[in-house]
């Protein structure tokens, strides 16, 4: 299959995980299986048949930045490297739905959050941490068994 | 609201509880191919006329199958052999050989160079015969239940069907060590001139010369068909039950010896 076929195919399947978190209050267990294990281990596949197939023949490595965007030369490598972004981002994006709901933060917040991790992953957690910790600094005085 | 103070009993099947580790490594091993797959269909390099995830896929089906069919035989090992500590060291070196095996020949599809014969570098050189001992330890747990299952009287299995999972769990350590040992004396395992390509359906052996990969085909499944040997003496009379399991595994003898003349005077089987 082409690299631009299995691209599209990617982010497709990335998209229909997103509108799953995005819509998860309708349907949270479903929701969060599908965008926190299918969707993920699918894109997680994909990657793993890449690297096996075309990492010996890459040029670059891990050591140096030259040597990491020496990677990106490889169009089936930068494939992989995109599922590899598509799949964690997404994995992330279950876990932000899935602990705002058990913390009982209301979806109109957690949906801002889940937009930056679909864009851009890291800022989108560290959002979900600072918006946790601001909610409630100091979990370890919360009485047990409250969100 | 209280909680369910009591979880439910989790469902076990026969195998994982008989052996929990062969099992589950069985299922693991079967499980590791999915990446492989993927590999296999994006990835368009070749090795000897075939498709380079061809062969780590095939040691992947038969090493599942080769497992599988060690967790199936426990139920029938001593009371009590496979939960010492003994055996459990023996198993963990048994699995870190065959996942020491596999990590060999699909890190060799990976890299797009041979596994086995592959004395290309001094660091290829050195690992073909490191496998060789791995292969032989792998395949020296059918020896072990072999012989366990053997000296257990209390399997409560049929004499025939007892006496061909015995003895053909040991018959598939003895022939496959036969076999794999003359298989690994030459370069490849071809024998013989002109090698044009033309092979079995996934099996792949060649069908114009000899193939030392196929007696040790047949040599490795002496625990499946002996056993099916076992179940089919129990339509004779009693008096005949266990002669015909010995003549059984006589004939399978021969028939693994005359693969090997066959292969090694350059001729294919089929």
């Amino acid at each position: 299959m082409p690299t631009d076929t299995l691209f599209s195919l990617a982010n497709s399947a990335a998209l229909l995980g997103w509108t799953a978190l995005a819509l998860s209050p309708l349907a949270p267990r479903p929701a969060v299986m599908l965008a926190g294990r299918i969707i993920p281990l699918a894109l997680a596949t994909l990657y793993t048949g890449l690297v096996l197939a075309f990492w010996s023949g890459a040029e670059g490595g891990f050591s140096t930045l030259p040597d990491v965007m020496a990677l990106f030369r490889t169009p089936e490598i930068t494939l992989a490297g995109w599922a590899h972004y598509l799949a964690f981002d997404l994995f992330v994006g279950a876990w932000v739905a899935q602990t705002a709901r058990s913390e009982g933060i209301p979806h109109y917040q957690t949906l801002p959050l889940l937009l930056l991790t679909f864009l851009f992953g890291p800022a989108g957690f560290l959002a979900t941490q600072l918006l946790r910790t601001a909610r409630s600094p100091f979990p370890s005085l919360q009485p047990k068994g409250q969100p | 609201m209280t909680p369910a103070l009591t979880l439910p009993a989790r469902p076990t099947l026969r195998l994982w509880d008989a052996a929990p580790a062969l099992s589950a490594f069985a299922l693991l091993v079967a499980l590791a191919a999915i990446p492989l797959l993927a590999a296999a269909a994006l990835d368009p390099r070749s090795l000897q006329g075939e498709g380079i995830w061809v062969k780590p896929l095939k040691f992947h089906l038969a090493l599942t199958v080769y497992f599988a069919t060690l967790a199936i035989f426990a139920r029938w090992m001593p009371a009590g052999m496979m939960e010492t500590r003994g055996w459990r060291i023996y198993q963990a070196v048994i699995i870190a050989c065959t996942v020491g095996e596999l990590l060999w020949i699909g890190g060799a599809a990976a890299l797009g160079t041979a596994s086995h014969f592959n004395l290309s570098s001094p660091a290829w050189a050195m690992l073909y015969p490191l496998m060789g001992v791995f292969a032989v330890t792998l395949t020296s747990m059918t020896l072990v239940m072999g012989m366990a299952i053997w000296r257990n009287t209390a399997t409560g299995l049929p004499a025939p069907v007892h006496l061909s999972v015995a003895l053909g769990l040991v018959l598939t350590f003895v022939l496959t060590v036969l076999a794999a040992s003359i298989l690994a004396q030459g370069t490849g395992h071809l024998v013989g001139t002109p090698v044009t390509g033309a092979r079995l359906p996934l099996l792949g052996w060649s069908r114009e010369v000899g193939d030392l990969r196929a007696p040790h085909f047949l040599a490795t499944h002496a625990m499946h068909v002996l056993p099916l040997a076992g179940l089919s003496a129990l339509a004779l009379p009693s008096r005949a039950q266990v002669p015909a399991v010995w003549i059984a595994a006589a004939a399978f003898c021969a028939l693994v010896l005359w693969a090997l003349a066959t292969s090694l005077a350059g001729r294919p089987l089929v």
